[in-house]
């Protein structure tokens, strides 16, 4: 039920640092971020976000912060480490040849 | 990962852990204030306040969930859960404290049993000296044709050697010396060591007190009178006086300057010898004057001599690089050899070459004493920890059975198998430190136990056996070990356990047998490892009863002895000869004082001297051994040991210099050389070189001189009086009544005559042959002792199997006995079973034991290590223990009553 049955395993992650390289956020910007940025095509449930936040913030790639936003609440924020900007380049490097090797098979003509 | 990471995550991991409280919050909040954005979300798009929540609750599919999903991404569950099993093993520790206790308790014995002997293992075999680098150490050998290792070499080839190799970095030499060591007008005997100059500085030892000797304490023969003390004697004879350093001592009657200590736990390069006191080589020429041209005589070799491989040799390289030399040294010795050395013996000596042995325990004599009877030992105890580990496995395993409804209980309720055998394992795990622990304090007190059971002087040696980091590593190790072994089978049934059956009633469910059939194989494992102990129990016990019954061919009964060296403090052979006389007059008047001998030799205290002999009208083949034991005895020596006369006449006053050389052999060395032939008359020499001039003038009966077990052995006897010269002598006093009075009479009156001579040694020649005893005696106790308890532990545990079984099947037994089985028919049904697991461990037993008894067979002695009355004796043992064991759940399977067994239900 937690499963993205519509994303690859593991692209959950990427999305999720690299919507974060462009500013600290907390756990319901960037679900909504993600709907939109996509024009709704990657479908996320809420559901798997939460533990993959948690997992990122685990592995040292997020850090999260306690912040007061909007009239009075205050909301977890999670930002991109040093640590996370490099695992993200990488693989952004990799999502990059993959891509490229797909669209390339993608393009052969049938015979 | 980097630093910056950890920095980042180790806070994470440790708030997560303690200030879990504070984490958790966090986390509802997190997740209700994103439903409640969402709901917001929703209301703005046209929702009622119930429909968006509801959407949004189920986008997030459920606040629990995700909740437990977000802590498993916390990575410390393992360790939160470790805890908790922690503190769940503690309750159920308090629980069941008799269970607890017995689990304890067994596990304390078992582990202690085997950190002893490891411990005592790692001081003998494994322990390195406590120098620098000790891997570097070689021991020089040399090995020909007709012997190995030999480890004594001469003073000029030491020199050669140490001057001309490229291989080591160091090569030092010592050999042992005797002291007369009076300080403040108290005299007593020491040993002592002679160093080369570079000993301290090759070995890399640092003086605790003062100096230790260098290159220029060791230049001219006789010298140097400067002296090193070793801790040890420093706290014993001076109290740690730090006053001592730059004081004198008379040793061997000549004023010495201790010039430093070494530091404690410092014992040299051989762990056989206590060495109280170092002095320079130099000072050989000295304190061991005979004979005079030690330092330049090749053709005597004396000292043991160890090196330090210089780091990038390889042992093979050195070994290679110094027999080069060797032999050029030793070819040159050969060609100098006196001409009545046979060409045989030339021809052997060539073979001659140089191996070096691994130096990093030193000169390897202990080890080599005691290897064999511990590893034996370990080996029993090993057997006795695996042995515990199936008792309480088996303990274990009937207690799961009474807890599997529990189990069942949490397996409905969602824990998995893993988790289950995890926390299983962790009470296992504590279960075994716990016993561990205390086996540490019971290690402590079986080697104190152990070092009872050696002589003295073994004692000394052994007694530096300390607790060392290792000695606590190997016993951490065996707890988790013995943990994971008998925690793992009561951990993989629960794997086996099926759900459904367990809910109800244990005793009613139709349970897969396999839990029983598992008690069934560990209670047949305990019977088959106790057999070969109990063979082994019984061997030793019936071999030191063989040694009991040896007749030594003396009567060890109210003989005291006292030993001396007058010769140490440098008297003229003169006064030595009348004190000596003195000694004996006065030891004869004494009150209680039957009669006395003198004698060099004492029987069973450990060496004895071999000499070469030629002997009147025999030729001996090439390489025969020619060298019979031998003794320096006074007049009346046979008469005080009450070893008889078969022919001829005793030494009597007047055998002395000026008459000609007598002799007296024993019966074997009669036999030997003469066969039928009367011996008496004729003549022996020990001068290979001149004809033989010892006259046989009597032939004693033989007796057992170095060690009981020793097969006959040729023997000659020569008086006090026609020696040239006299060293150590040893006192020989028979008494009318108990010894002990005499000894202190004794001391008294000899000490009177010459205080500046120590005696040493005072004992009695039944102690003498006790402790001759003391390493089978040792072996013996331990390995009954170890038999008797795994006996114990295999019936406990063949007990607990069969009275679980009766219990189980009371209603089978109430049916059978309502169809109409009869008391002899439900007996039959129990007894099958024990039957099946006391036979079957008796062949796996069987089997076991031929493998591994032979092992023992160097160590007993007047029965063979395969004797099958040892075998019949051991299964007998375990077979009337077994039907003690299954006697009372038998006799409860006969009176189960049909109806209330089967009104039950």
């Amino acid at each position: 039920m937690s499963k993205p049955s519509d994303l690859v395993q593991g692209t959950l992650d990427f999305l999720v640092l690299k919507i974060l390289a462009v500013e600290p956020l907390h756990g319901f910007a960037i679900s909504r971020r993600l709907r939109h940025v996509s024009d709704g095509v990657l479908q996320v449930s809420d559901g798997s976000l939460y533990p993959a936040l948690h997992k990122l913030e685990q592995k040292g790639w997020i850090s999260a912060q306690w912040k007061p936003t909007e009239n009075n609440r205050r909301a977890k924020f999670y930002a991109l480490t040093k640590n996370g900007r490099k695992h993200l380049s990488i693989e952004a490097d990799q999502w990059d040849r993959l891509s490229t090797a797909i669209f390339a098979v993608m393009k052969l003509k049938e015979a | 990962m980097n630093l910056e990471g950890w920095l980042h995550i180790v806070p994470l991991r440790i708030r997560s852990l303690f200030r879990r409280g504070a984490v958790e919050d966090e986390l509802d909040e997190e997740l209700h204030d994103h439903l409640e954005r969402r709901t917001e979300e929703g209301v703005a798009s046209g929702l009622s306040v119930e429909e968006a929540r509801r959407t949004a609750l189920l986008e997030l599919g459920g606040i629990e969930q995700r909740k437990e999903e977000c802590r498993d991404m916390r990575r410390v569950r393992w360790l939160e859960e470790f805890f908790q099993d922690i503190r769940y093993g503690f309750r159920l520790l308090r629980k069941n404290p008799g269970f607890s206790a017995v689990v304890i308790l067994a596990l304390a014995l078992g582990l202690g049993a085997n950190t002893a002997l490891f411990s005592l293992f790692n001081t003998v075999l494994l322990g390195a000296l406590p120098v620098q680098h000790p891997e570097q150490l070689v021991v020089l050998s040399t090995v020909n044709e007709n012997s190995d290792s030999i480890t004594s070499f001469s003073y000029p080839m030491y020199r050669e050697l140490r001057d001309k190799n490229a291989v080591f970095s160091g090569m030092i030499a010592q050999a042992g010396v005797e002291m007369n060591a009076s300080y403040a007008g108290q005299s007593e005997k020491a040993r002592g060591e002679v160093v080369t100059g570079n000993y301290f500085e090759t070995l890399g030892v640092r003086p605790w007190r003062g100096r230790l000797f260098s290159q220029a304490d060791d230049r001219i023969p006789g010298a140097h009178p400067v002296a090193v003390l070793s801790y040890e004697y420093w706290q014993r004879r001076f109290g740690g006086d730090p006053g001592i350093v730059g004081g004198k001592l008379i040793l061997n009657n000549r004023p010495m300057t201790v010039i430093g200590i070494t530091p404690p736990g410092f014992y040299g390069t051989d762990l056989s010898e206590v060495t109280d006191i170092r002095l320079p080589m130099m000072m050989v020429t000295v304190f061991r004057p005979f004979p005079p041209n030690r330092l330049q005589n090749s053709g005597h070799q004396w000292m043991e001599v160890l090196a330090r491989r210089k780091p990038n040799v390889s042992v093979a390289q050195a070994e290679a690089g110094l027999d080069f030399i060797y032999r050029q040294v030793h070819d040159a010795e050969i060609q100098q050899l006196p001409a009545r050395i046979t060409a045989y013996d030339k021809r052997v000596a060539r073979t001659s070459h140089v191996k070096l042995l691994p130096g990093s325990q030193g000169l390897r004599q202990l080890q080599e004493q005691f290897s064999h009877a511990l590893l034996i030992l370990f080996g029993i105890t090993l057997i006795i920890l695996l042995i515990t580990c199936a008792n309480l496995a088996n303990l274990f395993l009937a207690r799961n059975a009474a807890r599997s409804r529990e189990i069942a209980m949490r397996l409905a309720l969602g824990a998995t198998r893993r988790r289950l055998m995890r926390q299983w394992l962790t009470e296992s795990l504590l279960f075994a430190l716990l016993g561990g622990g205390l086996g540490v304090i019971v290690a402590i007190w079986t080697q104190s136990a152990l070092l009872h059971f050696l002589p003295a002087s073994e004692r000394a040696n052994l007694g530096r056996t300390t607790l060392d980091p290792a000695v606590f590593a190997f016993a951490l190790a065996a707890a988790v070990a013995t943990a994971i072994v008998f925690g793992i089978i009561p951990a993989l049934q629960i794997s086996r356990n099926s759900l459904a059956p367990q809910q109800g009633d244990p005793r009613l469910a139709q349970s897969d047998m396999s839990p029983r059939r598992f008690r069934g194989a560990l209670v047949l494992l305990q019977i088959a490892l106790s057999l070969p102990l109990l063979i082994g129990a019984g061997l030793f016990l019936h071999s030191l009863r063989n040694l009991k019954t040896i007749a030594p061919g003396f009567d060890e009964n109210r003989v005291v002895l006292t030993s001396c060296n007058p010769s140490l403090n440098g008297y003229p052979q003169e006064r030595i000869r009348t004190l000596y006389d003195q000694f004996l007059a006065r030891a004869r008047a004494l009150p209680g004082v039957r009669s006395a001998a003198l004698a060099t030799g004492v029987v069973l205290s450990g060496g004895w001297d071999e000499i070469n002999v030629n002997v009147e009208g025999y030729q001996p083949r090439e390489g025969e051994d020619m060298a019979p034991y031998s003794n320096i005895v006074s007049p009346d020596y046979f008469g005080t040991m009450r070893i008889p006369m078969v022919a001829g006449r005793d030494f009597n006053e007047h055998d002395n210099l000026k008459s000609g050389s007598v002799g007296i052999i024993n019966q074997t060395m009669a036999r030997y050389f003469f066969g039928n032939r009367n011996p008496i008359g004729k003549k022996f020499g020990t001068d290979p070189g001149r004809p033989p001039d010892i006259e046989i003038i009597g032939v004693v009966q033989d007796a057992k001189y170095v060690s009981l077990k020793e097969k006959q052995k040729r023997h000659f006897y020569v008086p006090v009086a026609q020696q040239p010269r006299l060293f150590d002598m040893t006192l020989h006093l028979r008494t009318n009544g108990d010894a002990r009075p005499v000894v202190s009479l004794l001391r008294k009156t000899l000490q009177k005559i010459d205080p500046n001579v120590p005696l040493y040694n005072v004992s009695t020649l039944e102690i003498q042959l006790d402790d001759s005893l003391a390493r089978d005696r040792l072996i013996t106790w331990l390995s009954t002792a170890f038999g008797v308890l795994a006996t114990l532990l295999a019936t406990m545990g063949l007990y607990g199997v069969i009275a679980f079984s009766v219990a189980q099947r009371t209603r089978e037994i109430g049916i059978r006995m309502a169809l109409g089985a009869q008391r002899f028919d439900v007996l039959r049904l129990v007894l099958q079973q024990v039957a099946f697991l006391v036979l079957g461990g008796l062949a796996l037993g069987t089997f076991i034991s031929l493998g591994g008894i032979r092992a023992v067979g160097t160590l007993l002695y007047g029965i063979e290590a395969t004797d099958p009355f040892a075998f019949l004796g051991a299964a007998a043992v375990l077979l009337v223990a077994a039907a003690l064991a299954a006697f009372s759940p038998a006799r409860r399977a006969t009176r189960v009553n049909p109806t209330v067994a089967l009104r039950y239900e």
